[in-house]
């Protein structure tokens, strides 16, 4: 089992962690850690979500959380020493 | 459609609930369904002066399934409006039929006062909460000046990419307060830019693949009726000659009638249209999902198949089968793309699709859907179906409930068209069908619109042929009245050795059908013998200034065939209790 780190820039509307959440709660995604706070523009916050699900899941936890309207954008945060794997999961379809 | 010279100037003054409806307007509404109540009232009052036509249901689950069956037929959002509380909690079952079926819907709900929300105030429900799991996105509006905005931007999210039920929910004192309107001139949302145009390499990746394939079958969903891309498939179907078949949400994207149609996959698929799934080496799916009722046991579907998956939900690739090629846009879009880049791939090379074509024709020909006459001279539900196909124009629209008159409303009306078949597919909910054809109906009030309903559904929400008498709109009811909850007892005679708990609901007994249309304004008509259902169609055909309510009363024991139970192999399908099809006389 391996963790993923996703940073993702949400608006800063009502509501939004409770889209996020109910989102892995009714999808059966686990969440191991989340933390939210502001970034420079007080319209935005991030959020720092740990996962431990791969390949498929994981994609399909991104696109599932793209979905959501308040989230502007998803990008999987890689320790330092750590490079990306190579793809073995949907070819790229979001360009 | 709105026209442009009616729209209200941005920067006239007026109240919040005044700024609702001229945004309503602005946003080309021209009918909405709902009930007033306490938290939405102050909106009422400027609906009593709109020419936006307000249809004032009898139940709000009735206003969100009309809302859906106009935006069904017609292509454009429904809009339902309710008040807090209750009534924004009985659109819950709407909204979540919507969203499972990605029909493009607009609810406008009332809320309590700002300064009551969270008090546990009277007819306080937290609907954004409650309905967060099943719209496409929601608003909670508390600032009179955010109306147009959030009106604008639910239209924008609902009809567009994937479309899908929207909420908003507007606090009462934010309809009170003055405000300045202010529609917005374009909307852009940072975190939602559906991506409709297909990758050029994709489309060529997926023509390569289809020259490839010896054994392809178009794989048809939903979605094709979302792009109103009909057109364009059958251009391509015929362009390869390959089967198509087109799942429940995609009757009529297709003629029934066309060669190259194998019919409806799924648990009551017929035999061609599973069997070519199962046996084929490439599914070119087209706005599908791979819903559990098409695939059966998910491990067991198409084996051998390769997968194209075309669909405008990036989400939906690989969420239930691994696509070998993905792609992502608007069907309509990728069609028109995919199309030239196949007669050119295939010029090159035409891969010979003779032999299969053979085989599949031969099981289309050998199983073809039918049923057993009852023996005991009483009406065959399956009959009384067929004949309303057969007896009423081809543009006829249908629009079932759920259950065993569903499927074999589906199997039995041919459909040559889209947008004349409408039903509750993903979330099957009960109920839907009345309410439905009721706005089908005012979506398309010169079409003959037949609500296919069993004697169960009925019961749930009959109530809007109230609503259907008083407002013209005379759609047209066939309950095909088993006196069951005849899929359950389906389930219970195959599954649970005879014992038929709780599916007897004596419909035949009460109520009294013809006289329950009759107190609600509708023509009531029964019929209970097979000579009688072709004059009894006709007598219902003839009627076009009242809704019509025709009691066929049938025999109990109908059941639907072909069937893959729940849980089990495609590979397994019966197509009588205890009987397989003969797999040895086929070359499959």
């Amino acid at each position: 089992m391996s963790k993923h780190i996703l940073e993702v820039l949400v608006e800063n509307s009502p509501g939004v962690l409770a889209r996020v959440a109910g989102l892995f709660s009714r999808r059966a995604y686990n969440i191991d850690a989340l933390t939210v706070g502001p970034t420079k523009d007080p319209a935005i916050s991030k959020m720092q979500i740990d996962v431990d699900v791969e390949g498929h899941a994981l994609e399909q936890v991104i696109s599932q959380l793209d979905k959501l309207i308040n989230v502007i954008s998803i990008k999987e945060i890689l320790p330092a020493n750590v490079k990306p794997a190579p793809t073995d999961t949907q070819p790229d379809y979001q360009n | 459609m709105s026209k442009g010279q009616d729209i209200t100037k941005n920067g006239t003054p007026m109240n919040g609930a005044t700024s609702l409806v001229k945004s309503l307007e602005a946003a080309g509404v021209d009918v909405m369904f709902g009930i007033p109540g306490g938290a939405i009232l102050p909106a009422y009052d400027p609906i009593f002066d709109s020419k936006i036509r307000h249809i004032l249901v009898r139940h709000e689950q009735g206003a969100g399934h009309a809302a859906t069956g106009y935006a069904q037929v017609s292509g454009r959002a429904g809009v339902c409006i309710a008040t807090s509380g209750p009534g924004a909690t009985n659109l819950v079952t709407p909204l979540a039929d919507a969203a499972m079926d990605s029909v493009p819907l607009v609810a406008i709900t009332g809320q309590v006062p700002s300064a009551a929300i969270g008090t546990d105030a009277f007819q306080e429900a937290d609907i954004r909460g409650i309905t967060m799991p099943f719209t496409k996105h929601n608003y909670l509006v508390t600032d009179p000046a955010e109306i147009p905005r959030a009106i604008a931007e639910a239209f924008h999210i609902a009809t567009t990419g994937r479309p899908g039920p929207v909420l908003v929910d507007i606090a009462k004192d934010a309809l009170q307060k003055e405000t300045v309107f202010n529609w917005p001139e374009s909307i852009s949302l940072k975190g939602y830019q559906p991506k409709l145009q297909p990758n050029a390499q994709s489309i060529s990746d997926a023509a390569a693949l289809i020259t490839q394939s010896h054994r392809p079958v178009f794989y048809v969903g939903g979605g094709i009726m979302k792009a109103n891309a009909s057109k364009e498939l059958r251009e391509i179907a015929e362009l390869l000659g390959a089967p198509v078949v087109t799942t429940l949400m995609a009757l009529g994207s297709f003629p029934h009638s066309h060669p190259l149609h194998m019919g409806m996959p799924g648990m009551h698929g017929s035999v061609a249209a599973v069997t070519t799934l199962q046996k084929s080496d490439l599914l070119i799916t087209l706005g599908a999902r791979f819903d559990d009722r098409v695939t059966g046991k998910l491990s067991t579907f198409a084996v051998n198949a390769k997968v194209i998956h075309c669909d405008v939900d990036p989400a939906e690739i690989g969420k239930n089968r691994f696509a070998d090629v993905a792609v992502v846009g608007d069907l309509k879009h990728t069609l028109i793309a995919l199309i030239p880049a196949l007669k050119a791939a295939l010029a090159k090379n035409r891969p010979d699709l003779s032999t299969w074509l053979r085989q599949v024709n031969n099981l289309k020909s050998t199983y073809p859907l039918g049923y057993d006459k009852p023996t005991d001279g009483s009406v065959s539900p399956q009959y009384v179906i067929e004949r309303i196909g057969k007896l009423s124009a081809p543009d006829s629209i249908y629009v079932a409930g759920v259950g065993q008159h569903q499927m074999w409303a589906a199997q039995f009306v041919p459909y040559e068209l889209p947008r004349t078949w409408l039903n509750s597919g993903g979330l099957g909910t009960m109920g839907y069908s009345v309410p439905a054809a009721m706005g089908a109906k005012v979506a398309a009030p010169d079409t003959t619109v037949w609500s296919i309903d069993g004697d169960g559904c009925f019961q749930m929400t009959n109530q809007e042929l109230v609503t259907c008498a008083l407002n013209n709109i005379p759609i047209k009811v066939a309950i095909i009245n088993n006196e069951s909850l005849g899929m359950v007892r389906q389930w219970q005679t195959l599954f649970y050795e005879g014992r038929y708990s709780n599916t007897n609901l004596e419909s035949k007994r009460v109520p009294d059908f013809p006289k329950l249309a009759d107190a609600m304004g509708c023509v009531g008509l029964s019929c209970d013998r097979p000579e009688d259902v072709d004059k009894t169609i006709e007598k219902a055909l003839s009627i076009n200034n009242q809704p019509v309510v025709v009691d066929f009363r049938v025999h109990r024991d109908a059941m639907v065939w072909p069937m893959v139970a729940a849980g089990t192999s495609n590979d397994d399908i019966m197509i009588a209790r205890e009987m397989a099809p003969d797999w040895d006389s086929q070359e499959l």
